[in-house]
């Protein structure tokens, strides 16, 4: 068995917000990742999957704090590391893409020259070996005629060139986990299936490990190798995709499927219009059962561990779906 | 069935500041819908379906062409900016946060449509209960701020907002792309409710095909200003006769990794810009069928019958080498299968 890339254990992450109370935005989220794995971890706004992110990447902005757990990368705590060890790492071994790509790179700075900005510093290149190892990146995310697109500038660029431009910073180091956190998303369905084909193919040419977060389970199911269903800042359900997809056993992933399903009747069956996520006081139980169909009392008084159910497929619920 | 819009031929250009050049966004498209029925206008950003929109509700005027509202000529603004029109036609926008105003409650937002048509202020409050409780509100959302709400209350007001003026024909641009899958399935059921109702005319755009799927009983595909494919939703997911439809299609991912459209026809690259269109076919430069002749002339628009109009000379080669298929109608059956328990 290998060894994972990225370990996230017991992670709790609080946003301490003056005179209000704490939104726990994380509350003891476990999982893993191996070298060449794509997670896809799914879940509503607000469920806690950018705090995810920013986490790992140690950005967890003000007035936010990681309360309690680990996040090992390559077997080192990244929680206790400082701000000068993070940033070395940050961008080299461990970097994220993130949605807008048109915010995320300098306007001021030809994109090529971007991309080997990254590389010199990170991999100590010359100039010329940077901008060498740059223009392949762009050939490698297949940007068409790569020698010209070095000199433009962002704003030259469209959506989904702009996004191949952050993908190329994100891969020039060769790094051992990727983050994509709603990278897709902005981009047009044909563009989004080119990018997603790209992203799938680099990463398994050179073994990385992403984690893929999203707020549609469709586009994982082709994508990801293994699905992780967070809501509240907590795992409901994990699995190997077509394990997941074919067995769901959670209410709550049941109602996201049955979102993309046109038949009223399957979707009433799974979906209870109302109450969305429960205020921090007075929180017990089970976070899902005030949406949930199923709910039964002890819903409302007991929390629930995530239990291995199915081989390799682990549910957080007093009251899992068979069938 | 009584058709209450006809749009003919419409082009709109922008010209750009300190050049001869423009931005083609609108090249003659053609298209009607009938009372109480749902027209998806599909598309790529870009490809000019917002903008189509706008010239429908006249808030831009058309470089050419006619739009036709119950007969009445609309393609100019002076036209749209009578009494008699005012509430008959209502937009819902993508972004439902940006569309209220932050610093108005609820209850006044959803009432202000009714002052433009100089009702009474009994009648309105009599109108603002009636619609809070048909979009599924409570009451007591009145007194709050947008803020307060999630995006699909938000959502919510923006379509009382819409319906509260009874109005003939609706304008939905990309009304479910800011929302989370389980609010966008309970607005489409929402719009559909609604229009059962109401016998609203609906102009639903998007490029959420998903979404097209469900609610539209008419689908125009759009590319770079032009209706490429137009005919019954049914058939068009099912048997896609232009390649740019099917490029379209199989970018759609259920959640089921065996469900995809299975397809030879890919699309490479992206859309080109609208202020330099290519000469001939707008997609020769990324379409596998491209050949000379397709980069000299502008296909005509072809009806296969039953209304199913497509514009591509190789719609017959496109034709045999697709499979017919509806993956959505395919997820279906995995619906059904998974989801009943």
């Amino acid at each position: 068995m290998e060894d994972a890339i990225l370990e996230v254990e017991d992670l709790h992450v609080t946003y301490h917000v003056y005179g209000k109370e704490p939104v726990k935005a994380l509350r003891g989220l476990d999982f893993e990742i191996k070298p060449g794995d794509i997670l896809g971890l799914v879940g509503e706004s607000g469920s806690g999957k950018t705090t995810l992110a920013r986490s790992i990447m140690g950005l967890v902005p003000a007035p936010g704090r990681i309360e309690r757990g680990r996040i090992l990368f390559d077997g080192e705590d990244l929680t206790a590391k400082s701000r000068e060890a993070m940033q070395s790492i940050r961008g080299r071994d461990l970097t994220m893409v993130v949605p807008n790509p048109r915010a995320e790179l300098n306007p001021l700075v030809p994109v090529g020259r971007q991309v080997a900005n990254v590389a010199r510093v990170h991999l100590g290149l010359s100039k010329a070996q940077a901008n060498r190892a740059a223009l392949e990146m762009l050939q490698a995310v297949k940007i068409s005629d790569p020698e010209r697109r070095f000199h433009t500038y962002p704003h030259e660029l469209s959506g989904g060139m702009a996004q191949r431009v952050v993908i190329a910073m994100a891969l020039v180091c060769s790094p051992k986990f990727i983050i994509s956190d709603d990278a897709t998303s902005g981009l047009d369905v044909t563009v989004q299936a080119q990018v997603l084909e790209l992203l799938n193919r680099l990463v398994s040419e050179k073994r990385t490990a992403m984690l893929y977060i999203t707020r549609d389970v469709g586009v994982t199911a082709h994508f990801c190798d293994r699905l992780a269903i967070i809501y509240d800042g907590q795992i409901v359900e994990t699995a190997k995709t077509a394990e997941l997809i074919e067995y769901p056993m959670h209410p709550y992933t049941l109602m996201l499927m049955a979102a993309f399903s046109q038949n009223p009747r399957l979707r009433s069956m799974w979906t209870k219009a109302g109450s969305r996520i429960a205020s921090e006081a007075g929180r017990q139980g089970c976070p899902f059962a005030p949406r949930c169909v199923r709910a039964e009392p002890r819903c409302y008084q007991d929390s629930v561990a995530l239990r291995e159910l199915r081989p390799g497929h682990l549910v957080r619920c007093h009251i899992p779906v068979t069938r | 069935m009584e058709t209450i819009l006809e749009v003919q031929g419409l082009v709109k250009h922008f010209p750009l500041p300190g050049s001869r050049a423009k931005v083609q966004a609108v090249n003659n498209i053609s298209f009607c819908i009938s009372k109480g029925e749902t027209l998806a206008l599909v598309g790529e950003s870009g490809s000019g379906k917002t903008t189509v929109g706008r010239c429908v509700l006249g808030l831009l005027e058309a470089t050419a062409g006619s739009i036709r509202f119950r007969g009445g000529e609309m393609g100019k603004r002076r036209h749209v900016r009578t009494p008699e029109l005012r509430g008959r036609l209502q937009l819902v926008f993508q972004e439902p946060a940006e569309a209220l105003d932050p610093r108005m409650r609820i209850g006044e937002s959803i009432e202000e449509p009714l002052r433009a048509v100089n009702l009474p202020a009994a009648e309105r409050g009599k109108r603002v209960a009636e619609v809070v409780d048909r979009v599924g509100l409570t009451m007591e959302i009145l007194d709050q701020y947008p803020l307060t709400l999630s995006a699909g209350q938000q959502q919510r007001v923006g379509i009382a907002r819409a319906i509260i003026t009874k109005p003939e024909l609706i304008v939905l641009d990309e009304p479910t792309s800011a929302l989370d899958p389980t609010a966008r399935a309970e607005i489409i059921d929402l719009l559909l409710r609604l229009q059962q109702e109401s016998g609203s005319a609906y102009l639903f755009i998007s490029h959420d095909l998903s979404a097209v799927r469900y609610i539209s009983r008419r689908i125009a595909v759009m590319y770079l200003g032009m209706i490429i494919e137009q005919g019954d939703a049914a058939e068009v997911f099912r048997t896609p006769r232009h390649p740019y439809s099917i490029g379209l299609l199989s970018s759609v991912l259920l959640p089921d990794p065996s469900l995809r459209r299975l397809t030879s026809i890919s699309l490479r690259g992206e859309i080109p810009s609208p202020i330099n269109l290519p000469k001939g076919c707008y997609l020769t430069s990324r379409c596998p069928f491209a050949d000379d002749r397709c980069r000299r002339e502008m296909p005509p628009a072809e009806d296969l019958g039953g209304n199913h109009v497509v514009r591509c000379f190789k719609h017959q080669e496109v034709a045999e080498t697709e499979r017919a298929a509806d993956t959505f109608e395919e997820f279906q059956r995995t619906a059904e299968r998974i989801l009943s328990v």
